[in-house]
């Protein structure tokens, strides 16, 4: 097809060719095309088939208001293919059809429709009830446009930004632009949101003169030349406006240009005060077959010709409500297009200029004529017209049809907003009665329609928008209303919703097949409000949403029921107002984890990394996942361990005490200097959700340890239950300014000695002792001798930054006595052996302190300290049907159950916490949360494990420690 | 998040940063005298205000306070404190 190349308005660059598949040939398209722009030059016109009758569809807007033009391309299904750009080797595929979109083997359907009336899917095939099954599998497979493959992988950069701005405009025509620009003025920060990729909207692709001999695109490129030169506007072009939240909160979903680093980007936007100015679209005309290939909206076919160089066909019938159906029937003309008649729903109130313009080109011009009917099964051939009462006929011959009952608001954004809309006479829209506080509207949205008051109507906005932000504004507002007024104000905008027809196949919505018959049958079923016929029909809940019904749907309805149309409401939309891909919601795939000062050290010595919580921590040390050889050089030998992930705190101050008496389950005023006392923090409900340590090193002044995923929350815990007491006391998170090496096994202290500056003998530092001293004359150490594996062992606590050094050190030392690194994995076993509990583990929300046989850890006299927890403790005490933790030995020492595999007898009776082989005792062993009457010693437990297929596996309970039950070990 | 609050230490703020921290209900009750119903109604139990409540809020991605704000909860709007009636 060739293109008119010349026109001063054109957004394409011919010189560069762009090929696409389709239908398995190569078509070539242009620089700035869009898919369907592309489609559309090379001859195609059927672009899919309709969702419940398998119509032929084709282009009808250019702004994705229906799924008309909704392609699979590269794989990913409903593209918008009218406003996504064209770029190099696409593959596309028609939609909803077998076969081709020309030759759809499914066609026969649309003449069914009888056999599909008004929530058919609702009412029938229910009875009888055996055929539903089969029914709703043969529904399924039919309904829905695009399919995408069950493992298709979406790629592409998606970015996300959240920018600040005073002012954000919405819509980057000349009435957004003239917004923009006045705020902008003011030095304010403005951000300014333009759908199609480039600013200029409704003035962009026309030609009429604006004043003193400049023609509408120029002045809009010269608008955008001014917004592109003002430093103080950021303006995203591409960039649709999808959600719209209370305090000014608007999102946006921004396409990438070549380039950007991004393919989509989300926009999350906060401003002072808003600006919509997203102008009009089309509102259909409803008639047989009014979504015919061939018919098309009036700024379809003219931006066709004056945007992409594309005359829309090549005889053309016009059927238009409005001025500029006029205006684009006498440029297209212009340009070559054959047109025999314009028919204008109205019978007067025209520009006397266009009719007279339209004479001299020998345009036949009917007043209060309206197509009625399109002929032709795939396209256009032939349109019947009609006077607007039905009494006179006419048939023309064409291969376009130009129709459009008028301008519609494009009131998503408000609606959005809950700014309340009301139908107004004089325009016939439904048009903003109150804006949400800070919240602006102007231009075309308003129903204005003059490019002069459009403008001033911009800058009306921009300067409320300024005052809002705290500019000083009030004579420029003055003197800008005073001037709005003196321009002309709205028309009067065509009111006709139906053209004299039955409305069997007059598609109210396009999406969902939605006819006016089928609104008719709803409402004759007593659906009588818009919203319920929205739904019992669906109109209006495809991918365009408000696009093609939202203005045509309440008035029909309001008509029908004999309603004046004051009640008339449009129905709402939601956001997304436009379909938005989830990867672009997702944004970047941000995988953020932290790693310990000792990482490296760990890797390079064969650490497997994994991610455990917000760590990266060494999982295993060895190919055997089992860690045996970790494991028993604990046992036999000694090992070290990177505990750099515990939560470490300090808290101090006068009400240090207090703090941690409020806290902890324990008597914290009894922490002997010199030794580390083990406390345990519950919540109210007296769940335990943390255990640690804490030392005392000064008068008010106290170093505490708590388990790895409770680091996060300590300092808010703290605080929170303190917050009525006004005490002073002050703490910090030191959970990633210390390093910890856990140094363990009977060689313990072996090593230590070499690199300890002190006497680390058992009787100058025992079992629970802490102590502080250096090592190497430098490198300062905080040491406490716990057990968590059940062996000697000390936790060395350094600044982060000597951790490399100290782990390099212990390593050295412990090179003669065959010193290894151990794992979680095998931590995790050396626990469980001594019977040490992990918080999250042996325990889930609902686990109380005395659940998990840390009773002792509760002090029930300190009452006056309101302890968190206490009053739960002390009421859940002798409570029965709880769950307890249970030690437990497998009969059967080669099948030891998964982690999480349910005790049962009739019903589920607790769940196996941890279970592993203990290579030390030989035995499978494990702790379970068991229904308390179960956890006596010697109960045989019966054990569900996934895909068993009913073989059970049995264990009996036993006395906890497995391992070591006198505790010599970790005193020797 | 399209909640605004305003911290006393760092201004007004998006929401993200902050966590909930309830419905203000006033300093933890004294412990003589809680049946199990009276605490687990203290601590789980929520008036669910149509309007304007009190309740605190945690600068969590920030400073680190924790405050009560207004909140109308109708409009998911923070409000200024109401006048005493």
């Amino acid at each position: 097809m060739n293109r008119l190349s010349q026109l001063p308005t054109l957004r394409i660059n011919p010189a560069q060719k762009i090929s696409l598949n389709y239908k398995r040939k190569t078509y070539q398209g242009i620089g700035g095309d869009t898919i369907a722009t592309a489609l559309y030059a090379n001859g195609i016109r059927i672009f899919s088939r309709s969702l419940k009758y398998h119509r032929p569809r084709g282009l009808y807007s250019l702004d994705g208001e229906c799924s008309n033009t909704r392609m699979e391309i590269n794989g990913i299904p409903n593209v918008c293919t009218e406003n996504t750009l064209l770029k190099n080797g696409m593959t596309i595929k028609a939609q909803n059809v077998i076969g081709t979109a020309e030759n759809d083997l499914m066609g026969f359907m649309d003449r069914l429709d009888w056999a599909m009336p008004a929530g058919f899917y609702y009412r029938t095939m229910h009875k009888p009830a055996p055929i539903w099954p089969i029914a709703l599998k043969q529904v399924r497979k039919a309904a829905g446009l695009g399919k995408i493959s069950p493992d298709f992988q979406m790629n592409g950069k998606y970015e996300e930004i959240y920018p600040k701005a005073d002012v954000c405009v919405i819509g980057g025509g000349p009435a957004g632009m003239s917004a923009a620009l006045t705020a902008a003025k003011q030095g304010l920060r403005v951000i300014l949101l333009e759908s199609r990729p480039w600013l200029g909207g409704f003035f962009d692709y026309r030609a009429a003169e604006y004043s003193n001999g400049i023609h509408l695109f120029e002045r809009a490129r010269e608008l955008a030349k001014t917004v592109s030169e003002t430093p103080n506007i950021r303006g995203f072009i591409h960039t649709a406006m999808v959600g719209a939240y209370n305090n000014n909160l608007i999102t946006a979903f921004q396409v990438g240009g070549e380039s950007d680093h991004f393919d989509e980007r989300y926009i999350e936007i906060r401003a002072d005060s808003v600006v919509v100015a997203t102008g009009c679209i089309e509102r259909p005309l409803l008639f047989e077959n009014n979504e015919r290939p061939g018919v098309m909206q009036i700024s379809c076919a003219h931006r066709l010709a004056r945007t992409y160089g594309l005359l829309p066909g090549e005889k053309a019938v016009f059927s238009i409500g409005h001025d500029l159906g006029l205006e684009a029937a006498l440029d297209l003309s212009n340009l070559g297009l054959k047109i025999s008649y314009v028919a204008d729903i109205r019978e007067d109130g025209q520009d006397p200029g266009l009719v007279a313009d339209l004479a001299k080109k020998k345009i036949r011009f009917l007043r209060g004529w309206v197509a009625i009917l399109a002929h032709g099964d795939k396209s256009v051939k032939k349109v019947t017209l009609s006077t607007i009462q039905g009494t006179h006929h006419r048939d023309v011959d064409c291969d376009l049809l130009v129709a459009s009952a008028g301008m519609t608001p494009l009131t998503g954004p408000l609606t959005l907003a809950q700014a309340q809309l009301a139908y107004d006479n004089h325009t016939g829209c439904f048009l903003p009665k109150k804006l949400p506080v800070k919240m602006h509207a102007a231009g075309r949205l308003m129903g204005l329609n003059d490019p002069l008051s459009i403008e001033a109507s911009g800058n009306l906005a921009g300067l409320m928008a300024a005052a809002d932000c705290g500019a000083t504004v009030e004579a420029d507002l003055k003197q800008t209303r005073e001037r709005l007024n003196d321009l002309p104000g709205p028309v009067r905008g065509c009111k006709l919703v139906q053209a004299p027809v039955k409305g069997r196949k007059s598609f109210i919505c396009f999406d969902e097949d939605t006819t006016i018959k089928n609104v008719e049958q709803a409402l004759e079923m007593g659906f009588d409000a818009t919203e319920l016929v929205k739904r019992f029909t669906a109109a209006g809940t495809g991918p365009g949403q408000w696009g093609i019904p939202g203005h045509n749907l309440p008035l029909f309805v309001a008509q029908y029921l004999e309603d004046s149309t004051v009640s008339a409401r449009p129905t709402t939309v939601r956001s997304p107002l436009v379909p938005a891909f989830i990867a672009t919601y997702a944004g970047r795939n941000h995988d953020m984890c932290k790693r310990t000062p000792a990482h490296d050290s760990q890797k390079s010595s064969g650490g497997i990394m994994r991610r455990s919580g917000v760590w990266k921590r060494a999982r295993y040390f060895s190919r055997d996942s089992g860690c045996r050889e970790e494991i028993e050089n604990v046992r036999n030998n000694v090992g070290m361990f990177d505990a750099s992930t515990l939560g470490k705190f300090r808290i101090w101050g006068p009400d240090a005490l207090k703090a941690l008496q409020r806290v902890y389950a324990g008597n914290m005023s009894k922490i002997s200097d010199g030794k580390v006392k083990y406390a345990a923090m519950c919540n109210d409900d007296g769940c335990i959700i943390d255990d640690g340590v804490v030392v005392k090193r000064g008068e008010n002044d106290y170093y505490f340890t708590t388990s790895t995923g409770r680091a996060g929350n300590t300092v808010e815990w703290f605080r929170y239950h303190t917050r009525y007491d006004g005490w002073d006391f002050h703490m910090i998170n030191l959970t990633d300014a210390f390093g910890v090496i856990n140094l363990a096994g009977p060689n313990a202290r072996k090593v230590l000695e070499k690199v300890a500056d002190t006497d680390v003998s058992n009787e100058a530092f025992p079992f629970i002792g802490y102590r502080e001293f250096t090592i190497n004359n430098e490198i300062p150490v905080r040491a406490l001798r716990l057990g968590f594996v059940g062996e000697l062992s000390y936790e060395l606590h350094v600044p982060s930054s000597y951790m490399q050094s100290l782990w390099g050190l212990v390593a050295e030392a412990g090179k003669q006595f065959d010193i290894q690194n151990f794992g979680l994995e095998a931590q995790n076993v050396l626990r469980m052996e001594k019977g040490h509990v992990i918080i999250g583990s042996e325990s889930e929300q609902r686990t109380t302190l005395h659940d998990v046989g840390l009773r002792f850890l509760w002090d029930r006299n300190k009452t006056q300290a309101k302890t968190v927890g206490a009053v739960a403790l002390k009421q859940t005490e002798k409570q029965e049907g709880r769950l307890t933790l249970a030690g437990f030995k497998m009969e059967n020492p080669s099948h030891t159950p998964k982690d999480g595999s349910i005790i049962v007898d009739s019903s589920i009776r607790g769940y196996v916490c941890i279970a592993r082989f203990s290579f030390v005792l030989k035995e499978s062993i494990g702790l379970a949360l068991v229904d308390s009457p179960l956890a006596k010693e010697g109960t045989r437990l019966q054990i569900y494990e996934d895909e068993c297929k009913g073989q059970h596996l049995y264990g009996t309970v036993v006395p906890t420690p497995f391992y070591d039950p006198e505790g010599k070990r970790l005193r020797m | 998040m399209a909640l605004t609050i305003t911290c006393p230490i760092c201004d007004k703020r998006n929401g993200y940063e902050f966590r909930y921290g309830g419905v203000d209900k006033g300093p933890r009750p004294d412990e003589e005298g809680l049946t199990p119903t009276s605490w687990c109604d203290h601590v789980h139990m929520n008036k669910c205000v149509a309007g304007i409540q009190k309740e605190w809020w945690f600068h969590r991605d920030g400073c680190g306070a924790w405050f009560t704000i207004y909140r109308d909860t109708t409009t998911n709007l923070e409000v200024d404190k109401p006048e005493a009636n």
